[in-house]
């Protein structure tokens, strides 16, 4: 990223993102706002916002809590969950200490055997994910599921969760995600006018914060990005390769990978995984006879590996693929992800048969052991264009 | 123009130097803690007016020495398309990485699939099997190639089948048999990572361990008359790198 360029977000916490979405949660809780903990983009932050409360992404992405976790959980496992049950158990994260209560979904194996060893910290509810998402048998299931998430809310919180209040709160969903893909369409442009960086400065507080709280910073972005383009700045070079980057979520230690792909001289132009791009891509069904039906149904169009037999994925990746134009795709897998994992050969011969695209799928963990490993491959990857 | 290319591996460090487009000079050195300094000496009086660097060493290289980069995978294609045209698919066993490649109808870079993580399948493995046994590397190689049967070993670590070896020794299994169990293992190991980029074409086997007769006998059983091994197998990626810069 050029230096000299000024920070789309340039509120003191660029490329700090975690940091900013702390200082929203805690002011939002010092006006009065409940504090709910989630552990995944399935979670309907909808009926948590409609009760008034701030949702907060309980993910961590730090390698320095993983050796504390490593005390109870094996070494073989996702360092996501480590990482997050290393800052639990250390009691070292703020998001989990602000947090009254915690959704949990059963996305995977990992995660859910770490909600089992942490449901004493907090009020939690486990909300069983559905893994057939196109079934209607599954969006029925879901929609109770919801349902109960919001029984479950008003009694923990002794507040009501009318329908209409999840409906207003559909409709400023829809809204702010519209003005975020308006944002996301300018890594689109060649050269992009961008940076990965700046996309999970938004990103990550977009996830928290609700759309009305940050509509003027998202006209603000938008018009900064209508002024880079008019100034001719972008990002990289003009010949850059353009990746697309699929996979985990990846943040905080793991963004060591976008760092390698950028000093290798590539330009990242879209982030699928859920911490960027995944969860803002869809609108819900506003004014229907059932929100939390609009919601669930919804919700269950993410495609997240732990889907099956999720071509969702593939879909998804193909309007990414027309959208954003890259060169190449990078499928980080976080070590012991094994949805992810198995999946990638899919994702490779669909990105490689169906786009002609070069494909690189990346291995690793939120240490810093494998950079140089991770360096080459994506150097190789670079010279195979 | 005189174009260099030097490879800064984990065991050796290779020169080689083209003149208008002619291989005039190539040198191979034992590696050490001090690889500049190997570097220097490699480098001696050569004369050339720009130089290429890969291996692990390059970077360390280029903050010394005014050259170009590039990674091994690009080293060992630009020297197989150049110097052996008829392969499109290179398996390099180095002293302490595999790697397979497999060329494009271009020449370019196709897929590529490294194991630069683990010692396991490497020159590495072989020589920490050979001392575990109790042989020089070459006894290890003669004992492998004479072997009459094979036993196999299961771990795949190399800590673990050091382990596995002393106590197969320990109970007075035929150190011979084991010998060529390992030279087998590596093998497979190689085949399998062959097999993920497609096999096509000729298979240059290049790298250190392709100066191991045992491993080169048992992988042309498997690969068959496609194998085709270079007299000088360590040299080729500072062919590629002479090459790169000459090109």
């Amino acid at each position: 990223m050029n230096a000299k360029i000024e920070p789309l977000v340039n509120d003191g916490y660029a490329g700090e993102p975690a940091k900013r979405a702390l200082a929203y949660i805690q002011s939002q809780r010092e006006k009065g706002s409940p504090v709910v903990g989630v552990y995944c983009g399935y979670a309907p932050l909808e009926v948590i916002r409609a009760m008034g409360a701030v949702p907060a992404v309980l993910c961590a992405f730090a390698n320095k809590t993983v050796e504390a976790a490593e005390v109870v959980l094996p070494a073989n496992l996702c360092p996501l969950i480590k990482s997050s049950y290393g800052f639990i158990i250390t009691d070292t994260c703020p998001f989990f200490s602000l947090s009254e209560a915690v959704i949990a979904e059963t996305t995977c194996d990992g995660k859910k055997k770490m909600f089992e060893l942490i449901s004493s910290y907090r009020p939690m509810f486990v909300m069983d994910l559905p893994q057939l998402p196109d079934q209607r048998e599954a969006q029925d299931n879901w929609t109770v599921m919801i349902k109960k998430l919001r029984d479950f809310l008003e009694v923990t919180f002794d507040r009501k969760i009318p329908d209409d209040k999840v409906e207003a709160e559909i409709r400023e969903t829809n809204m702010k995600n519209d003005m975020m893909n308006i944002i996301f369409d300018f890594a689109a442009v060649k050269p992009s006018v961008i940076s990965w960086s700046e996309l999970y400065d938004l990103t990550f507080l977009a996830t928290s914060a609700r759309g009305s709280h940050i509509f003027p910073l998202l006209e603000e972005t938008i018009k900064k990005l209508e002024k880079r383009v008019d100034d001719g700045i972008f990002f990289g070079k003009v010949d850059s390769p353009r990746v697309l980057i699929t996979g985990c979520p990846v943040g905080g230690d793991a963004t060591k990978v976008f760092r390698i792909i950028e000093e290798a001289g590539g330009v990242i132009v879209a982030v699928d995984n859920c911490t960027a791009m995944k969860t803002f891509m869809d609108v819900i069904e506003a004014d229907t006879d059932d929100p939390f039906a609009a919601i669930s149904r919804r919700y269950l169009k993410i495609p997240c590996s732990c889907m099956t037999p999720n071509t969702r994925r593939l879909t998804e990746l193909d309007k990414m693929i027309g959208r954003f134009k890259p060169d190449m795709v990078v499928d980080v897998v976080l070590h012991a992800c094994h949805s992810y994992n198995v999946e990638s050969h899919k994702v490779k011969e669909h990105v490689k048969s169906k786009h002609g695209l070069s494909y690189l799928k990346i291995e690793t963990d939120y240490s810093q052991g494998d950079v140089e490993q991770i360096r080459t491959r994506v150097e190789s990857l670079f010279d195979s264009l | 123009m005189i174009s260099a290319g030097i490879d800064i591996g984990s065991r050796t460090i290779k020169l080689a130097v083209i003149e208008n487009g002619n291989v005039i000079l190539t040198r191979i050195k034992a590696n050490s803690y001090n690889p500049l300094e190997i570097c220097r000496e490699i480098l001696g009086d050569v004369k050339y007016d720009n130089i290429t660097a890969t291996g692990y060493g390059r970077n360390l290289f280029r903050n010394y020495y005014d050259c170009h980069v590039i990674t091994e995978i690009k080293a060992f294609s630009v020297g197989v398309k150049k110097f052996y045209p008829e392969c499109r698919t290179i398996l390099d066993i180095g002293g302490q990485d595999t790697k397979a490649i497999s060329l494009n109808d271009t020449g370019r870079i196709g897929k590529f699939e490294m194991n630069d993580k683990c010692a396991a399948g490497t020159g590495k493995f072989l020589e920490v099997m050979a001392t575990a046994l109790g042989y020089t590397l070459m006894e290890f190689i003669e004992a492998g190639l004479s072997a009459e049967k094979s036993t196999s070993i299961n771990s795949m670590c190399t800590v673990f089948a050091e382990s596995e070896v002393i106590s197969m020794v320990a109970r007075g299994q035929n150190r011979a048999a084991i010998a060529r169990g390992i030279h087998e293992t590596i093998c497979r190991r190689s085949l399998a990572m062959l097999k993920k980029v497609d096999i096509r074409g000729k298979v240059a086997f290049v790298g250190g361990v392709a100066m191991n007769p045992c491993v080169c006998k048992i992988l042309r059983q498997e690969v068959g008359p496609a194998l085709f091994i270079p007299e000088e197998p360590q040299i080729v990626g500072a062919l590629g790198c002479a090459y790169a810069t000459y090109s």
